[in-house]
């Protein structure tokens, strides 16, 4: 039985279509990349799956159970959790504190929470961030704590959306080195947005491809690397009639 | 049985807060014991009473993040739950509180469930609509008494009447809501450290990261909200005993519910010691002002011209208030 099922998915706004007709499976312990263009449905996509966004037709299943018209807390709370691409962290709230707010969601108990939460911490190599605001780390350090908060919940399955954004090639390996932690040592299935293509080349096992909503390939990254079709999708037609395939 | 525990343990806090919090719990107790004028003891009891109201706001405002400006229907609605059930049945104090919470929490449940719906502005201006329309729905109902209100004459009863919270001496009710005081501020002090403490941060934070998380963000704030309201309904109770002459004017006017809210951001919106801070500062200008500026036909109103320069003042530098200020200096000593 697949981890995730997503059947047919549609999602529009008024008359713009988001995400349109999406078909797609994966396993337990895959690490799987959504790539595309800017505007390409990618994210709209993740806010489908997590219950965020209602989608407009299409099924989605996850462990085995139709989650497609359950809210966000509640598919969280089935275990299915993820990051956002642009976190506002205004408020008060320490690292540590940030992460424990995770960990409540399977246990109530504050003492629990806070054990649980520094080995997260310790285990992510950022204990040392502890008493720090999120607001006043650096990019690369808030997008490892919104991974450890993530994380905190215990999910099966972690949608990552866009963690290497913005990074320079030393944070971009930091980050990389911490999803590959987050999938190969705690066992978390993970599928990931991503625009650095090193990164999504290096990691996963298998890529989806989305244009104007539609998925347009699937496949090994090496192989998707030399589809005609994605690369009429990022360079244009013309460069593919006078480059050709590969 | 960790409950308890974390409301009892302020450990995090620097030993510096704990010394002056320590010292200013004593200086509180001893209060009564040193000469003091009938005005400064009714000063300190409306002190203790709107750091209350203002904890209670902490909760949902500060913590939360949700700007309530309508806490005043649950003043009214403790207060006359109280005095009427007296009134009419001679139903005591003790009794009459936690039905006065019950009725409290179901009517913010049942105006809470739509609210929530709303936010930022939109939120604070439907609080106090619903807080305004209550106001007017009491002004015209008889059974309560209409606009001019309920009073329980003393009387009929022998003070000190501990059942019935009916005193002679300011001294007793002094005592009855200082241990209220502490009370609620166990209270918070666990609230802030609970899961749904956490949660209520989270939702302050981002809603849509809070949801992630498996928080039901709605409900958070619903559950909060009532916690809210228990606090202001409790001492709005005690407020008709103290009082004993209850209009809707003043005990459900838009004034109280501005000045709750406007004290805990003074202080500091989102921290334990915040409101009583912001009480602190605010209910003894507020009552010395009445009684130096306010004989002078001319001066009237001037306490709400200081409240709006303290409004704009906070909005302008500093959202945490006081106790924001504190904690900004302290970080950058220790960075």
């Amino acid at each position: 039985m697949p981890l995730l099922e997503v059947h047919h998915l549609s999602k529009s706004f008024g008359g713009l279509v988001a995400n349109d007709d999406i078909s797609f499976e994966m396993e337990k312990g895959e690490l799987v990349g959504v790539i595309g263009p800017n505007g390409a449905g990618k994210t709209t996509f993740f806010n489908c799956i997590s219950g965020h966004h209602a989608v407009t037709s299409g099924q989605i299943v996850f462990n085995g159970e139709d989650i497609t018209s359950l809210r966000a807390h509640e598919v969280a709370r089935r275990g299915l959790g993820r990051t956002f691409q642009v976190y506002v962290a205004a408020g008060d709230l320490t690292v540590q504190e940030n992460v424990m707010v995770g960990c409540f969601m399977r246990t109530a108990s504050r003492s629990r929470a806070k054990s649980r939460a520094t080995d997260i911490l310790k285990d992510l190599n950022i204990r040392d961030l502890s008493g720090y605001l999120v607001s006043e780390l650096p990019v690369a350090a808030q997008k490892q704590v919104t991974m450890a908060t993530a994380i905190g919940a215990g999910p099966k399955l972690l949608l990552l959306d866009e963690v290497a954004a913005g990074l320079n090639p030393n944070e971009i390996d930091i980050i990389m080195a911490s999803i590959r932690h987050v999938h190969d040592d705690m066992g978390i299935t993970v599928m990931l947005i991503e625009h650095v293509m090193e990164l999504v080349m290096k990691v996963t096992h298998r890529l989806i491809v989305l244009d104007y909503g539609k998925k347009i390939a699937e496949g090994e990254p090496e192989d998707i690397a030399r589809d005609q079709r994605v690369i009429k999708a990022y360079l244009g037609e013309r460069y593919v009639k006078e480059h050709g395939a590969g | 049985m960790e409950a308890v525990r974390n409301a009892l343990d302020f450990s995090d806090f620097p030993r510096l807060d704990l010394t002056i919090a320590g010292l200013f719990a004593i200086a509180l107790i001893l209060f009564p014991v040193f000469p003091h004028s009938a005005f400064a003891m009714s000063t300190m009891i409306q002190f203790l009473m709107f750091a209350l109201y203002g904890m209670g706001w902490n909760t949902i405002g500060g913590y939360g993040g949700q700007v309530d400006l309508g806490k005043a229907q649950y003043v009214g609605i403790g207060a006359y739950t109280t005095a009427i059930m007296l009134i009419r049945w001679d139903i005591p104090f003790w009794v009459s509180m936690p039905i006065g919470v019950v009725f409290s929490v179901t009517w913010s449940f049942i105006i809470g469930y739509p609210l929530f719906r709303l936010k930022g502005h939109y939120f604070a201006i439907a609080t106090i609509a619903t807080s305004l329309v209550l106001k007017d729905i009491f002004e015209v109902w008889d059974f309560v008494g209409a606009a001019r209100g309920l009073e329980i004459s003393p009387i009929k009863y022998h003070p000190p009447d501990f059942l019935r919270l009916i005193f002679k001496e300011d001294i007793y009710y002094f005592y009855v809501i200082l241990g209220i005081f502490f009370i609620g501020i166990l209270y918070v002090n666990w609230f802030r450290k609970s899961r749904l403490g956490f949660q209520l941060r989270s939702i302050k934070d981002n809603e849509d990261v809070a949801r992630s998380l498996g928080i039901n963000v709605h409900w958070a704030k619903i559950k909060t909200y009532a916690i809210a309201t228990a606090f202001v309904s409790v001492v709005g109770s005690f407020h008709a005993c103290y009082i004993k002459n209850i209009e809707p004017e003043d005990t459900m006017s838009l004034d109280i519910s501005i000045l709750i809210a406007l004290m805990a951001m003074l202080g500091g919106a989102g921290s334990l010691w915040g409101p009583i801070i912001g009480a602190g500062i605010l209910i003894p200008l507020k009552s010395y002002l009445k009684a130096w500026l306010g004989a002078q036909a001319g001066l009237v109103g001037i306490d709400l011209i200081i409240y709006a320069v303290i409004i704009m003042l906070i909005s302008a530098y500093e959202p945490r208030g006081i106790w924001g200020i504190i904690e900004k200096i302290r970080r950058r000593k220790r960075a």
